[in-house]
């Protein structure tokens, strides 16, 4: 097995250093990496990698932009791209962040995709600086077998390349994988690497030029849930009155390796350890603190087995599904819960008001592959607009609900490929003049009016067919 | 970011709605009974009190709900 890998891999450095030098990019910047070091965590299903570049200004021109690449297949699946920088001295350091884009390259070897790094303060030509880079990869591990039973335990893929893909040259590199445990059933050698435990060592490996790739795999052993939310709707509903009403619809499906076979109870229950190690049991949700009347039910009724608990900052619920999630399974549920208004609903200075609420997922180390969050304003709202950290797409619907006669604007965005990274917060912006929150106690007036003009007016006819 | 911004809350305090809506209801029950008893027992309608009445009704059925929890 190893030696045509071994093959194909020298084969395929000596095509890309080739095509390197063919179709050279006059776009990149003198850049250099004297030192790049690696950290990809792969105790959970999703993939964090600490990437840590020492980038010197081997130009003449000061430069405030650096360049990363990602392979494609990779670059499809990549969840987040995050760039910090440290500042200020030993005691007092603090972390800034960068902003990262995607860009597009004309002459990029292989469809290679790229991300470019914009510096707060140019680099100038011999210097050098430390920046680093925190990206986060979503069904990136390959259940291997695909199909297993219950007893079993599950064993993944995890593909990537032992030299950092990069399109400047990298004076010195090392790459550390950390597995959750310490069965390993095969990793690719590239020398110089080893295994101590949970860790391989890839490197140091010196003096490679840009895109340099080398394909590794590393078939090991990974038992932490693989909670997949296919779908999931948030309906954020806002009342003035007082209460923020928020309704969760999740399709849930366990994305690990098949079950195959009868699934026995008795079994499951006596020797949980053995049996069902990869098996979704707890999901744990983590709400906003002064929450209440939470429900979790779906379409047969309430299910009761779930946890609250709350305190001054946070409000955890732990959830069960009504059976446990085994590979390949599926459960639909609803959560929903209210929340005070004035924790979450801010007026600016110039009577605009916004509301102040997470975009993303409430549960604790799911990916999320669609994710759309509805913001339903109050009737009487005007110039809608939503300010979110990241692209969405957005636009505007209408709903009917509880005394509606024109109906309330409901400014909707979807994302796809959201991990726990992405709970940041977002704002959506409004006008509304609170003469209108007369308008629903009015209409309650106006209906008991209504009814007592029709008593009246019944007393007064006369319905008599005889005078 | 932007200078700290001020809460909204709502215009009556959350912790009044049971006890608005009990007062209210019950000022709108005792106008209704006495506008069906002043129809039942004259001949002549009187306008204003209609009205009158209607926003007791009003008033009271709003905060009733919003007890209830249905945040309308």
């Amino acid at each position: 097995m190893e030696a045509p890998i071994r093959a194909r891999e020298a084969l395929g450095f000596i095509l890309f250093s080739l095509l390197f030098s063919i179709c050279r990019s006059s776009s990149l910047n003198h850049l250099l990496i004297s030192n790049a070091e690696r950290r990809i965590d792969l105790s959970s299903h999703i993939v964090k990698v600490y990437l840590t570049l020492k980038v010197e200004n081997a130009g003449s021109t000061p430069t405030s932009e650096v360049l990363l690449s990602f392979p494609p297949t990779q670059a499809d699946h990549l969840a987040t791209v995050e760039a910090l920088v440290t500042k200020g001295k030993r005691k007092k350091t603090t972390l800034v962040r960068l902003d990262v884009k995607a860009t597009e390259l004309p002459d990029a070897p292989n469809d290679a995709k790229y991300f470019t790094i914009y510096l707060a303060n140019p680099l100038k030509s011999g210097e050098s600086t430390t920046i680093e880079v925190l990206y986060l990869l979503t069904h990136s591990q390959e259940p291997f077998p695909a199909e297993i039973a219950q007893s079993e335990s599950q064993l993944v893929y995890y593909r990537d390349s032992a030299l950092i893909l990069s399109p400047y040259h990298i004076k010195q590199q090392t790459t550390f994988i950390k597995t959750p445990s310490t069965k390993v059933e095969s990793f690719t050698r590239v020398e110089p690497s080893n295994r101590a435990g949970t860790e391989i060592k890839y490197g140091p490996y010196e003096d490679h030029p840009p895109y340099s790739f080398s394909p590794i795999l590393i078939h090991f052993e990974n038992n932490s849930p693989f909670a997949v939310v296919e779908e999931l709707v948030r309906e954020v509903e806002i009342s003035h009155w007082g209460n923020l009403q928020v309704t969760e619809q999740y399709t849930l499906v366990h994305a690990g390796a098949r079950h195959k076979g009868v699934f026995s109870r008795v079994d499951y229950q006596s020797r949980p350890t053995l049996n069902g190690a990869s098996s979704l049991r707890y999901l744990l949700a983590r709400l906003p603190p002064r929450v209440h009347s939470v429900y979790y039910r779906d379409e047969i009724g309430n299910i009761s087995s779930s946890h609250l608990r709350t305190d001054s900052r946070k409000s955890e619920l732990e959830i069960e599904p009504r059976y446990p999630l085994f590979g390949g399974w599926k459960a639909t549920f609803v959560i929903g819960y209210g929340l005070p208004l004035q924790d979450f609903l801010f007026e600016t200075s110039d009577d605009r008001r916004y509301l102040n609420f997470t975009f993303g997922c409430p549960l604790l180390e799911t990916v999320v592959d669609k994710l759309t969050v509805k913001v339903v304003l109050p009737e009487g709202s005007k110039d809608p607009s939503a300010v979110v950290p990241f692209p969405v797409e957005q636009h505007l619907e209408t709903k009917y609900s509880y005394l509606d006669v024109v109906g309330r604007t409901v400014v909707v965005m979807e994302k796809k490929n959201l991990v726990p990274a992405h709970n940041s917060h977002f704002q959506v912006y409004y006008t509304f003049k609170p003469i209108f929150m007369l308008a629903e106690p009015l209409m309650l007036a106006s209906a008991f009016f209504l009814f007592f003009v029709a008593c009246v007016a019944y007393l007064h006819i006369d319905l008599s067919i005889r005078k | 970011m932007a200078p700290p911004a001020k809460a909204i809350t709502s215009p009556v305090p959350d912790a009044w709605y049971p006890t608005l809506a009990v007062f209210m209801l019950a000022i709108g029950l005792v106008l209704t009974a006495s506008f069906f008893i002043y129809e039942a027992t004259s001949s002549k309608r009187n306008r204003s009190l209609a009205k009158e009445l209607t926003t007791g009704g009003g008033f009271g059925s709003l905060f009733l709900l919003l007890s209830a929890g249905v945040y309308v």
